[in-house]
């Protein structure tokens, strides 16, 4: 009795396949027709592009800072005397890699700030022609993103590469992270973990971020008040409830569920990129460069290697940079009280000057 | 004499004085709620910066209320009377009116002493999160600053005659019609933002009640 059953199985499913396999030329010919359809399409999107491309950089002007090039429209746009601001501090950060930029130029569309037509659709970055050099020089630095030439630091950044040195305010932002964030690694690296550090900033092999990140009761919190509803739609309500009621293995499976990249991290880009910041200010000029040479792998050995220091002397580094950012906390300037009593003397003479027993 | 223009005073205004002392004293205690040992009812840094800057709201509310109704407090008697029993004294208007306003910045005292305490007690009976830190004497010496300021501000606009007090309202009003019509006209007039500007930025009169009012902060 035992035998028979896998074979009728056997048989039942090659009765249902036969006429599939029989169909399978055609299937494969249809496929093949498909491809040569998408492949027309794709010529023809890519010569449009080219076209329209073409169309825009015509009549353009091009102005060169280093490497950094840009085709502008004629107008009043200060652009030449931005890009010779941007293009040391561009050069500064990325060291030679910076060359890679003169493949690359930046099509800009200077537009008239009191038009009311409409800014011609295409590739080109607008700019107001009435913006002042400092703000262009910092939107010109902003545009300088070599994270495109490495797909493995723009998804652990998850963003773009600004290439900057002046993050006092950023390590600031990131000091106030390192206290508030609801995460127990982000907290164990503000007490002076180099491992929790790492685990914040996602610098090693994430192979279990719901733990790595979070402690218990923060998982417990996550799961209620952020994925609570969606886990319950998609039937989860038992281990919701469960999890509620304190079970955290239940917890941690529901956040474990979620989708890869799904759960909120830690710490932010902000935070990613001061890190960046510290390895090309730790590893010189030529940090980026050798960065880019690197094999494919965790960031944190990637970006040690490339900045010459080993990788817990590196988040060590980084985490002495962004505690030393403190904010101020009371925003009350020192002279601020003097003023206040000045003030306070101010109004006491408009007192006394008042004419209430002359005019009544 | 200031023994007894303070007396007066206090006789005047001691209902607004003692619940202004018991506001500025509850206003810490209560703003730190969250901050507890006890892992249970503890919040997490970020909730509890939240809870204490939303708390903080009312520091300056409470400064504001309190400079309004003292300075208020000192001149209603004397208006009510005419100011008859003041030009009877033989003193000169501005002896007078100093000695009023010296009287009512002595009766801000316990208001200010009550935050001080308050907030002392409330620093040291909180279970911070690591990271955090307290400010009260800062958070006093600011409160006491912009309760001094409100109240001068209004004693200044109390002191003064029905005209005067028309004069500065008539002026805010023109300034506020203005940009009004200027609005509606499609005029590019923006009058409201540069004069908000010097009144609420340093070293403007009102840049004390401006920005957060944390007792606790990283």
């Amino acid at each position: 009795m035992s035998e028979r059953v896998p074979a009728a199985c056997c048989a039942v499913v090659l009765t249902l396949c036969a006429p599939l396999a029989g169909q399978i030329p055609k299937l494969r010919a249809r496929a093949d027709s498909l491809l040569v359809e998408w492949r027309q399409a794709k010529q023809f999107a890519d010569l449009q592009d080219s076209l329209r491309l073409g169309r825009e950089r015509g009549g353009r002007d091009t102005i060169r800072a280093g490497s950094l090039t840009y085709l502008v429209n004629p107008s009043p746009l200060p652009l030449a005397q931005a890009a010779a601001i941007a293009w040391p501090q561009v050069e500064r950060f990325y060291g030679p890699a910076a060359q890679a930029f003169a493949q690359r130029p930046f099509l800009i569309q200077a537009v008239d700030p009191d038009t009311n037509e409409d800014v011609p659709p295409g590739q080109a970055i607008k700019i107001l022609w009435n913006t002042d050099v400092a703000p262009l020089a910092r939107a010109l630095v902003a545009m300088a993103d070599l994270g495109p030439l490495d797909p493995g630091l723009r998804d652990w950044l998850g963003g773009v590469v600004v290439p900057r040195f002046d993050s006092g305010p950023a390590h600031a932002a990131v000091y106030v992270q390192l206290v508030t964030a609801p995460s127990q690694a982000a907290q164990r690296c503000y007490r002076g973990d180099p491992t929790a550090c790492r685990d914040a900033l996602s610098l090693g092999a994430m192979t279990d971020p719901a733990s790595q990140w979070y402690g218990p009761a923060e998982r417990r919190a996550l799961v209620l008040t952020q994925y609570g509803d969606f886990l319950r739609r998609t039937n989860h309500g038992l281990a919701v409830r469960s999890c509620e009621q304190g079970s955290n293995e239940s917890c941690l499976e529901l956040l474990r569920s979620l989708a890869p990249g799904a759960l909120p991290q830690p710490l932010d880009y902000q935070a990613r990129l001061t890190f960046l910041e510290t390895a090309v200010r730790v590893g010189g000029a030529e940090t980026f460069q050798r960065f880019l040479a690197t094999p494919a792998g965790p960031m944190g050995s990637r970006l040690a290697a490339a900045a010459r220091v080993s990788e817990d002397s590196l988040v060590g580094r980084w985490r002495s940079d962004v505690l030393a950012a403190r904010p101020t906390p009371v925003p009350l300037p020192v002279w601020g009280a003097w003023v206040a009593l000045g003030w306070i003397v101010v109004f006491g003479t408009c007192g006394l000057r008042s004419s209430r027993w002359r005019v009544s | 004499m200031f023994r007894v223009v303070l007396y007066g005073q206090w006789k005047w205004s001691r209902i607004i004085v003692v619940l202004g002392a018991i506001a500025g004293f509850a206003l810490p205690i209560l703003s730190v709620q969250g901050a507890t040992g006890d892992p249970a009812s503890a919040l997490r840094p970020g909730e509890l910066l939240g809870i204490v800057q939303a708390w903080g709201v009312l520091y300056p509310v409470l400064a504001a209320a309190l400079g309004l109704l003292v300075a208020i407090a000192t001149w209603a008697p004397d208006h009510r009377g005419r100011h008859v029993q003041a030009l009877s004294l033989p003193l000169p208007r501005w002896r007078y009116v100093l000695l009023r306003f010296a009287a009512g910045l002595v009766l801000l005292v316990p208001a200010m002493l009550g935050v001080l305490a308050g907030a002392v007690l409330a620093s040291a009976t909180a279970t911070l999160p690591a990271g955090l830190e307290t400010y009260p004497v800062a958070l006093a010496i600011r409160f006491a600053l912009a309760l001094a300021v409100a109240y001068a501000v209004f004693f200044a606009i109390s002191a003064g005659t029905t005209r005067t007090a028309g004069i500065i309202l008539g002026i805010i009003g023109a300034v506020i019609v203005v940009q009004v019509v200027a609005s509606a006209a499609g005029i590019e007039l923006d009058l409201t933002s540069p004069v908000q500007a010097v009144v609420m930025n340093w070293p403007g009169p009102l840049a004390i009640f401006t920005g957060r009012w944390m007792l606790i902060d990283v």
